[in-house]
């Protein structure tokens, strides 16, 4: 059995797909402390991208939708992400074209419980995520996502704050994507210090009272709340710190 | 600038508004403009009731003209009255969207002055809002009634959705209970927004068009006598010949102490009754004389769909793998999702009840519905069938309830909804 070490980038993940696709007996991973036993070998894969373009082009050639598939599976936090992606590449070009609609193949419902989990988070967070005015207007807003999901969340603020310069950052990660009101720029962010606007508080605080008073307290569901609004979001919610 | 208190009392009183949707509309942004819209819509948080909140829900004033027998605004009702400016919405929707706190305004008003005065500055509102803050994400409007149709579709041009709650699923009991509100004053604009959206739709207009969301309405159940039959023949004709996009149902409960009204409330069994008969008509391909009689009501035991199913045992059980989408849609417990599920997965093997569970699609009440490669794993007896449905049925009954429970002083604040 070979493992195959990627570092979680697309480059070095499809590097690999390439240098173990013709390995019978093998499991690409990004795990770094992976228990080995007699007869496993690793295999500390180094980025190629001409190698990596090849297996992208042919992916792209039998489904287009595929390339997304796998980059939002290698988004999540499922530990053997790579090797399902891997899986799912190997059954798209056994069958020389797209698998998706199979939807009883084991392969195919993992992928897409995986790809489900990722894009359902980003979604999630597309309404949770909160953002706090800075003394010179930049909207700054610290978040702990299961999956890595920053730059899908990015790309939509920017269209909605067109112009607006804003940092979202993935305080697990340590990472975050600055957008100056042009274009988008991931970087490692360690810890970030703020100088809140004069308003900031103003407005939490009315939306603090506007969470209060349009809940019905008398047709109380905290159940549902839970299962819709999970409690490992709301330490960065003002309405439930 | 607005302040908390007047914020909590307009909020308190448009809280009984069911729509809470940012569905349906995707409006773009513009250069230097704030916010689009999301055509699956966004939930910003949740409250402990249970309901999202999406859009910043608000009225303009709660002083009413209108003495509506059923609400807490009515003029006679003795509430704290409040008003806020155009520029004090505007500013609010502004900040809090910039903070991602909402995806939009929900913007409505007791009738001030007169119905004109006040659609005019509901109308000044969403206008300033979005030509003069710039702003682009999700606007639901409520429209106010008898007021002039030229104001209703100037606001039209500018809003993503409006809604003319309905109120009462007859006429004879909006006389009754909200004697100020006429038929025509609520069925007249919204006939007007739905040719307006039928000839955007045959036109292709893209930009300048009508509410591109569409129009909803909402109704109270159980303060007048009107059966469940009734009630979704008039959905029905509402989706099918006006086009609504949805019909929100609320279960009416005694807060006022009124003659005209019932002493006791229609329970909020019968509301989730309705709505998933609603989503029957919806999406499901059900017509209303399929699910229940004019003059009867929806069965408390079975949804509605169970209860159709176990009419027409003759129609089943179904072969999985070769029965078509609108009989596996009919199958309790596949639900839309599941059967298109089924019929893509079918195309390449045929499926066991092993890949059904696999696939997820739920069995406990399908299993006594269908074949899969000509198995049966259901309960022989029609009887059997029933006993074990029943069973299903008073669990989800028994969740769907403790969702609601609630002391009957504490009911009290759930008012048969504006």
């Amino acid at each position: 059995m070979t493992y195959y070490l990627v570092d979680g980038s697309e480059d070095c993940f499809y590097t690999a797909v390439f240098d173990a696709y013709k390995n019978k007996d093998c499991i690409i991973t990004s795990e770094r402390d992976v228990q080995l036993g007699l007869g496993f070998e690793v295999f500390d894969v180094v980025t190629d991208e001409n190698k990596a373009e090849r297996v992208r082009a042919k992916i792209n050639a039998l489904d287009r939708g595929a390339a997304e598939d796998i980059s939002l599976l290698l988004k999540s936090n499922a530990s053997l992400k790579e090797n399902v992606a891997f899986e799912y590449i190997k059954l798209i070009i056994s069958n020389g074209g797209a698998v998706r609609a199979m939807q009883a193949n084991p392969t195919v419902i993992e992928m897409t419980q995986i790809r489900t989990r990722v894009y359902g988070e980003a979604h999630k967070l597309k309404g949770f995520l909160r953002f706090m005015e800075n003394a010179d207007g930049v909207m700054y807003a610290p978040y702990s996502p299961d999956n890595d999901i920053t730059d899908i969340l990015a790309v939509h603020f920017a269209a909605r704050f067109n112009g607006r310069p804003f940092v979202i950052h993935d305080i697990k990660r340590k990472i975050a994507a600055m957008y100056d009101g042009n274009e988008i720029v991931m970087t490692y962010a360690g810890d970030a210090e703020i100088y809140l606007s004069e308003y900031e508080d103003y407005f939490q605080n009315l939306w603090k009272q506007y969470y209060n008073s349009v809940n019905i307290a008398s047709r109380p569901h905290e159940k549902q709340m839970r299962g819709y609004m999970p409690v490992r979001y709301w330490k960065f919610l003002p309405e439930k710190r | 600038m607005l302040d908390a208190e007047r914020l909590a009392i307009l909020t308190e009183s448009a809280k009984y508004d069911v729509s809470c949707s940012s569905s349906g509309s995707k409006r773009a942004n513009v250069k230097g403009g704030l916010g689009n819209a999301s055509v699956g819509g966004i939930c910003h948080s949740f409250t402990p009731d249970g309901r999202c909140i999406s859009l910043l829900k608000i009225l303009m004033s709660n002083d009413c003209q209108y003495d509506c027998e059923y609400c807490p605004n009515r003029r006679s009702a003795d509430v704290k009255r409040a008003s806020v400016t155009p520029d004090e919405i505007c500013e609010l929707v502004i900040n809090f969207y910039k903070r991602n706190y909402i995806e939009g305004l929900f913007l409505s008003s007791a009738v001030f002055t007169s119905p004109n005065r006040t659609m005019e500055l509901l109308t000044d509102t969403v206008i300033k809002l979005r030509k003069i803050y710039n702003f682009n994400g999700y606007i639901h409007l409520k429209g106010i009634p008898h007021a002039d149709d030229a104001l209703i579709m100037r606001a039209a041009k500018f809003v993503d959705r409006m809604s003319f709650n309905i109120e009462l699923p007859s006429e004879k009991s909006l006389k009754l209970l909200a004697p100020q509100k006429t038929r025509e004053s609520l069925i007249l604009p919204m006939k007007k927004l739905s040719t307006a959206l039928t000839y955007d739709k045959e036109n292709k207009v893209r930009r300048g068009g009508v509410i591109p969301a569409g129009q909803t309405t909402q109704m109270i159940i159980g303060a007048s006598p009107e059966s469940d039959g009734q009630i979704l023949r008039l959905t029905e004709a509402l989706y099918r010949k006006m086009g609504l996009k949805r019909v929100y149902y609320s279960s009416y409960i005694p807060v006022v102490e009124s003659p005209k009204l019932p002493t006791v409330g229609a329970g909020l069994l019968r509301e989730h009754r309705l709505y998933q008969a609603d989503w029957l008509i919806r999406f499901y391909g059900f017509d209303v004389s399929e699910i229940v009689g004019e003059g009867e009501n929806l069965s408390p035991d079975y949804d509605p769909k169970c209860a159709w199913a176990m009419r027409n045992m003759h129609l089943f059980p179904v072969e999985i793998n070769t029965a078509p989408l609108e009989m596996l849609l009919r199958v309790p417990g596949i639900g839309a999702r599941g059967a298109q599920r089924i019929l893509s997965a079918r195309r390449f093997c045929a499926l066991d009840f092993d890949n059904l569970a696999k696939m997820r699609i739920i069995l406990k009440r399908a299993k006594h519905f269908i074949t899969c490669k000509g198995k049966f794993y259901g309960s022989e007896s029609g009887n059997a069938v029933k006993a074990a449905l029943m069973l299903e049925g008073i669990k989800e009954t028994r969740e769907q309830l403790s969702m609601f429970s609630c002391s009957s002083v504490a009911l009290s604040a759930l008012s048969g909804e504006i």
